[in-house]
């Protein structure tokens, strides 16, 4: 790592941002480099001075009864409206003529992410991120073995890794990302020139149910298995994902492990 | 059917989680970003109402997940809409970024730690621009990750890490050059 590249690092290594092999390439530099040692100090005593003197500000109580209050009438104004006036004030906004078009251009627009799950756009989402900033990897191994280990002291479980790339489906490597609030395992795997993002976690209070969502070209699929979700997305196909996701369910050992 | 939508109705109050079981506990963040913003406590607390209002009326696209990310998005919307109302007259101070950094590391050190004391700290955040201060406040006070700013701001990770940079470093060089006491330490 050259000096610059360090340099400009040393607010996300200590913020506790950078992933595991940048941090240690950022330590090696530091350790021979008496004037990023200094820059690290300085923006140390920045950052421990702002942290405890900056005052947060607190809500008064009242502001707390304010709010309620305001709800309260907000859900009761809403409750008495009688159907037929919030009908006819909405029918005379828009008038009579362009509505019955309006309303079918309206339905169409929210049917189209309408019964797409928040994990599942949220997934996508952080797959399209993977993708767009140059982090699809913290880990870049296409050994199951290598990538396994690194999971593990940054969960509080541990992902299965397998490897398919007998099938066409080559494993690349593995990263740390956050789905529904909580760390978990993002596996990656490449087919021709697209990637397959499979996040693996435990299922606490959700299970998912096969289904496959299509968003903006990306599908998602997820499934629950023997304690685990797993939700894969792609730019795939959707004959190519579900090839995918068989040889996974089938090659993923039907017991949680650590149990 | 599926999925998610299967836990909301795990938890679900009549179809719907309690609008004010997953909101009322972001007040205290929610309230202290405003404030920082909006620099006075009445303009803070209306702003802070009116998100809220705001957020129920459209809690019906809210599908779970990050409550406080969905939250601070709306939020800071209504903060900087009053910032523009508020402040069309006022024309931003000038700060030539250029004179404070021809000083080298070790004497801008030497020079922050005279200078810096509770006081030239409050003064000096606040005369932060708006989207620096507001990226100090979401970091280094409420503790968000670079990842749910990138998400509450809705600028790239990246950036966020420039532009957090950026403003420590520009605070810093307020803290330097400001006029307030300084400390005896």
């Amino acid at each position: 790592m050259n000096h610059d590249e360090a340099a400009r690092l040393l607010g996300p290594y200590q913020d506790g941002e950078l992933d595991l092999t940048t941090c240690l390439k950022l330590e090696e530099h530091l350790a021979g480099c008496p004037s990023c040692q200094q820059k690290l100090a300085g923006e140390q005593d920045l950052v421990g001075f702002i942290q405890s003197e900056t005052p947060r500000f607190a809500a008064s109580p009242f502001l707390k009864t304010r709010i309620q209050a305001a709800l309260r009438e907000e859900k009761s104004a809403s409750a008495t409206i009688p159907w037929w006036k919030q009908f006819s004030s909405v029918w005379i906004y828009f008038g009579s003529v362009g509505t019955a078009a309006l309303l079918v251009i309206l339905a169409v627009g929210l049917f189209a992410t309408q019964g797409i799950p928040v994990l599942d756009q949220e997934a996508v989402a952080n797959h399209v991120r993977s993708l767009q900033v140059n982090h699809l990897m913290d880990v870049a191994s296409t050994d199951q073995h290598t990538v396994k280990p690194w999971f593990a002291g940054k969960l509080d479980y541990s992902p299965q890794v397998v490897d398919l790339a007998s099938s066409g489906y080559p494993l690349i490597g593995g990263r740390l990302d956050v789905l529904d609030h909580r760390n978990v395992a993002a596996i990656i795997y490449q087919r021709r020139k697209h990637y397959i993002n499979l996040f693996i976690w435990p299922s606490e209070t959700e299970s998912l149910h096969g289904q496959l969502y299509n968003l903006n070209g990306y599908h998602a699929l997820g499934w629950t298995k023997s304690g685990m979700n797993y939700l894969a997305v792609s730019e795939l196909g959707e004959k190519e994902l579900r090839e995918f996701v068989q040889m996974i369910q089938d090659q993923t050992v039907d017991a949680r492990p650590g149990e | 059917m599926f999925g998610v939508e299967q836990h909301r109705d795990a938890d679900a109050n009549q179809g719907q989680p309690d609008f004010e079981q997953v909101f009322l506990p972001h007040l205290d963040a929610a309230y202290n970003l405003a404030r920082w913003l909006l620099r006075n406590d009445q303009d803070a607390e209306d702003a802070v109402q009116e998100a809220y209002m705001r957020a129920y009326k459209a809690f019906a696209r809210f599908r779970g997940g990050d409550g406080k990310a969905w939250f601070m998005i709306i939020l800071r919307n209504v903060c900087y809409t009053m910032i523009k109302k508020l402040r069309s007259h006022e024309t931003p101070e000038p700060f030539d970024e250029e004179i404070h950094q021809t000083v080298g590391e070790s004497e801008m050190q030497e020079a922050f730690r005279q200078k810096a004391n509770a006081e030239s700290l409050h003064i000096s955040l606040e005369k932060l621009p708006d989207e620096f201060r507001e990226i100090i406040v979401l970091h280094d006070l409420e503790g968000l990750a670079y990842k749910e700013i990138a998400a509450v701001v809705g600028i790239p990770i990246g950036t966020v890490m420039s532009r957090l940079a950026r403003a420590r470093g520009r605070l810093r060089a307020e803290i330097v050059a400001s006029n307030a006491k300084e400390s005896l330490s």
